[in-house]
């Protein structure tokens, strides 16, 4: 077994994975996701995962060794937003031509790497793999060790070709690579007590600076990030921190596991999404790090900002209570904690239809259970057409969901909010919660909803 | 210099060479310049609330104003007739004017005539102006029908149009049975809109009473079609164009009165047409037995309407339909006077508007607009603008009358995206200055001038209006039927993404957020 294979099996049995834990050794065997379905549509593949995950790592140059199809349909298409360097969004591939898939890529590859160093002399590189490279056997882990020696910079392989599987277990090969490379090979100019890493946020919209700020009130330092707004360096001495806080679940919980064992650095699952999980992961973070040596009185701070921003965010939310009282809201998502935004909404008075679980684990059902009663609409896989069914029937007033359900939902009539990677407005925080709230009120009481849900005016005896 | 024989740089270039800047910063001493820092007080002292209070009380002085005079109005009806040579009189300089005016948005050249009134002719009338300037306009450029319209001039003088043609007829200057129709139009009263109005009123007159009693008036005998007047319409081409298109694909037998989509859209194939297209005469005069006659923009028309009405007419009135209600109430209105059934081919349409608006809402939703143009273009676009959740803030027509206001404010009042906006009737483009200073907007409706605005106040324009000399092209595509909307849609939704990227372009300071995905 080559050590794809190996890393992939690997990622499948992963033991802080509550879901997976259930799994006879067979099913775990078998992968976390359920099999593609040939002629079914489906997300997207293993090499869109760990470009994901790793490009908001903003200093370096990620270079995507294949034809024009990978680099060319996943360049900077993802709203992770940067507070310095740009690198990341600049498109680099090898391009491979079909020369390339007789004689093997490597040699360009090798080339394109050494024009990279000498005309950006990024902190380091980060190199893809492709369906087409990897079935033609372009050893980019071998390449990669070469080039970094004699180009004197740290030039990492991230193997995870499209066919190996799907785009979560792309994220978690991603994770592999950052341990494997990246992690722990360079250290902090100084560390602190209050230390942190953040594993799996993405600071999408730029969600983690709604958050930071709050940590630096606390005095709490976020050493690194995973991979929101990250350097090459703070991802490199992540080793150092002292607690970390994993904040979506299903991409990187591997990499949490590891560092835990690795380098005894406690995490937590979180969310900064709506007000009573992102005091509770402030709380948590200052746990963590008190139970590690920080002065326990973090604590008590921690409960002042939170008192503090709580009552201003709810004297913010108050003007929208009475407009979305009794509204019907429909969640189809997965980035976006499921249960954790259900709590917030239902604290506005909204009722909640129905939330998708399909990314969720059997911890997050219990909750979401908890918080919804037993009313509880949980929706597992949901083709397109069951999802127009379901808004048609449960006439909920408003959806809320990645761009892709988006026109399911306007052709069932319904107001839609993107709450998925390409949102421009960010929701983590207090401040997010209240913005997501507004953009709510926004979408439900736009002109145009009212016209959607009518027929032409010279149909009107048709409408069902 | 930098200006030298082997390269000539054109006023882009040439005046921002250091020669020149520093010509222009040396002769201030000799021009009692006024000292920067004194010309920045000021200028800043006119953004103030304070300077805008004053001026709103200004009472005589209009500045940059956003109207155009009732012959302006008048030639654009009467270029809507098949083989027609507006004709006006009064002094030549004015129609040079509207010439190049016509020329400059539509890109076509525009065909159009003056009696040439001089001195003597003021003095002693113009009488002989017409006898000369019918018969030569004739015998030039063989018209069909020449329009006559007046100049302020001959308003003064108080020129008799009737008895002038009379007799320049009687002395031979066109045969007697040539179709001279002709209005009164000055200046100093109403504006282009009226001119407008003015003149459709007096060719439809003259086809159907009789063409100045030298026939029998026309007895109506009522039958199916309908009559759609467009109105003063800057977008006429695309529009009239798309009118056609929508009642045809409902099967509706009608007749669009002062046709000029083809007027100012002629091919470049080698041929100069000087008249092309326009309703036919023959149609013009049989248009009076139509069952209902419809104006797009009602404002334009107040006065056709009444004196088509009175002929038996059932007449509607719309204010430039813009957006899915305005275009249903417009498509049913023309259902309900000819019976035939909307398809279902605009049934898709309408549901394709709907959708993509849907899909767009999130951008608009709670932008807050200023506008400013013509009555029916204005209540047309603030009608869209509330049912896209967008909010106007001030809406200004030169030429809004007080019953325009009021129709304004009751469409305002209709919406809660109504609110906080204010209407301005009278009012002019320097006053817009002020209320873009102290109430700015995120987006400023307007037409060419409103350039002045957008670089003085920094809120970015969208052109919709008339004239549009500064780009090209967009008269020839619809504002109106569904497609239109579309097309207004996608020009604001446009608009607000430029401006996004353009504030979110600076490298290193602000382009975080430079998305490619909006």
């Amino acid at each position: 077994m080559d050590s794809l294979a190996n890393t992939v099996q690997e990622v499948f049995d992963e033991p802080a994975c509550a879901k997976n834990q259930v799994k006879t050794a067979k099913e775990r065997k078998k992968g976390c996701t359920q099999a593609l379905q040939p002629g079914a549509a489906a997300g997207g593949c293993a090499f869109d995962g760990a470009k994901i995950a790793l490009s908001p790592i903003t200093d370096v140059a990620h270079l995507v060794h294949g034809p024009i199809a990978c680099e060319g349909n996943s360049w900077d298409n993802r709203g992770a937003k940067s507070s310095g360097p740009l690198l990341y969004r600049t498109g680099f591939t090898t391009d491979i031509n079909e020369t390339d898939v007789v004689f093997g890529g490597e040699k360009r590859l090798f080339r394109a790497l050494k024009e990279i160093i000498a005309k950006y002399d990024p902190p380091a590189v980060f190199v893809y793999q492709t369906c087409v490279t990897a079935l033609i056997g372009d050893d980019i882990e071998a390449l990669c060790k070469a080039a970094s020696a004699k180009l004197g910079k740290p030039i990492i392989p991230v193997n995870a070709p499209g066919f190996v599987g799907s785009k979560n277990l792309g994220n978690k090969l991603a994770g592999e690579a950052l341990l494997e490379y990246v992690i722990g090979t360079q250290e902090p100019e100084y560390t602190t007590p209050y230390d942190i890493n953040i594993i799996g946020e993405y600071n999408l919209a730029g969600e983690l600076w709604q958050v930071k700020p709050l940590l630096a009130e606390l005095g709490i330092r976020v050493l690194s990030c995973l991979s929101g707004d990250a350097r090459y360096r703070e991802v490199a001495s992540a080793h150092r921190a002292r607690a970390a806080m994993m904040v979506c679940s299903k991409a990187m919980i591997n990499v949490a596991r590891k560092m835990e064992e690795r380098y005894g650095i406690p995490f937590f699952e979180g969310s900064f999404y709506g007000l009573s999980d992102m005091s509770e992961a402030l709380r948590e973070i200052a746990r963590l790090l008190v139970s590690r040596g920080a002065q326990p009185d973090l604590l008590g701070r921690t409960e002042a900002l939170v008192a503090r921003e709580e009552a201003r965010a709810w004297a913010r939310l108050a003007e929208y209570r009475p407009r979305l009282q009794g509204k019907r809201v429909l969640l189809i998502t997965g980035g976006v904690k499921s249960w954790s935004v259900v709590a917030a909404l239902q604290e506005m008075g909204i009722e909640i239809v129905g939330t998708s679980v399909k990314k969720s684990t059997k911890e997050d059902k219990e909750r979401i259970k908890k918080i919804m009663g037993d009313e509880a609409h949980m929706i597992e896989d949901m083709t397109p057409r069951e999802m127009y069914k379901l808004l048609k029937d449960a006439r909920a007033d408003i959806m809320l969901s990645g761009g892709r359900s988006q026109f399911v939902a306007l052709k069932a009539r319904v107001p839609w909010l993107d709450i998925n990677q390409e949102r421009h407005h960010a929701y983590a925080g207090y401040d997010g919660m209240v913005a997501l709230v507004r953009e709510i009120d926004k979408a439900l009481f736009n002109p145009i909803w009212a016209q959607v849900r009518r027929s032409a005016p010279w149909d009107m005896e048709a409408v069902s | 210099m930098s200006q030298n024989a082997d390269k000539v740089v054109d006023h882009f270039s040439l005046f921002r060479s250091p020669e020149y800047m520093g010509m222009f910063e040396n002769k201030k001493a000799f021009e009692n310049a006024v000292p920067v820092a004194d010309l920045q007080k000021a200028a800043d002292w006119t953004k103030t609330r304070e300077y805008r209070e004053l001026n709103f009380a200004r009472e005589a002085l209009v500045v940059n104003p956003a109207k155009a005079c009732q012959p302006l109005g008048a030639v654009f009806a009467a270029m809507g007739f098949e083989g027609t040579l507006p004709f006006v009189h009064g002094s030549q300089g004015c129609v040079a004017y509207y010439r190049s005016h016509f020329s400059r948005h539509f890109k076509e050249p525009t065909s159009c005539v003056s009696s040439s009134m001089t001195e003597d002719a003021a003095v002693f009338g113009g009488l002989n102006n017409m006898i000369d300037g019918l018969a030569n306009a004739y015998n030039l450029y063989k018209p069909k029908m020449i329009a006559v319209s007046t100049t302020c001039m001959a308003e003064v003088i108080g020129d008799d149009l009737n008895a002038f043609i009379k007799t320049a007829k009687e002395k031979g200057s066109v045969p007697q049975e040539f179709d001279v129709p002709f209005t009164h139009t000055p200046a100093f009263v109403g504006s282009h809109v009226t001119g407008y109005d003015n003149t459709m009123k007096s060719i439809l007159e003259h086809f159907w009473d009789g063409k100045s009693g030298t026939v029998a008036p026309l007895e109506r005998k009522a039958c199916e079609s309908i009559n759609i007047i467009g109105g003063f319409d800057g977008y006429a081409i695309g529009n009239i164009r798309e009118l056609k298109r929508l009642l045809s694909s409902m099967g509706v037998d009608y007749t669009i009165l002062g046709d000029t989509s083809d007027v100012w859209d002629t091919p470049t194939d080698g041929q100069f047409r000087m008249y092309d297209g326009g309703t036919t005469l023959a149609d013009a005069a049989a248009a009076v037995h139509a069952k209902a006659t419809i104006s797009m923009q009602g404002f334009c028309t107040p006065k056709t309407l009444a004196y088509v009405a009175k002929k038996g007419h059932e007449v509607a009135a719309f204010n430039h339909p813009m957006g899915v209600a305005a275009t249903d109430r417009f498509l049913m209105e023309v259902a309900r006077l000819t019976g035939r059934a909307i398809p279902e081919d605009l049934t898709r349409e309408r549901g394709r508007l709907v959708d993509a608006i849907a899909d767009s809402s999130a951008h608009i939703h709670g932008k807050r607009f200023a506008l400013y143009g013509d009555p029916d273009l204005t209540l047309g676009l603030t009608g869209f603008l509330l049912e896209l959740g967008a909010e106007p803030v001030h809406i200004l027509a030169t030429n809004g009358t007080p019953e325009w206001e009021a129709r304004v404010q009751a469409l305002l009042d209709s919406s809660p995206f109504g609110k906080g906006c204010h209407v301005y009737p009278g009012r002019d483009l320097w006053h817009m200055r002020s209320l873009l200073f102290t109430e700015p907007v995120d987006f400023l409706i307007g037409n060419t001038y409103g350039k002045f605005l957008e670089r003085d106040t920094r809120t970015p324009l969208i052109r919709i209006g008339f004239p549009i000399f500064d780009r090209h092209h967009h008269h020839r595509y619809p504002l109106w039927g569904y497609q239109g909307a579309m097309n207004t849609l996608v020009k604001i939704l446009d608009k607000i993404f430029d401006v996004t990227d353009a504030d979110t372009s600076n490298p290193g300071k602000t382009d975080y957020s430079f998305d490619i995905i909006r």
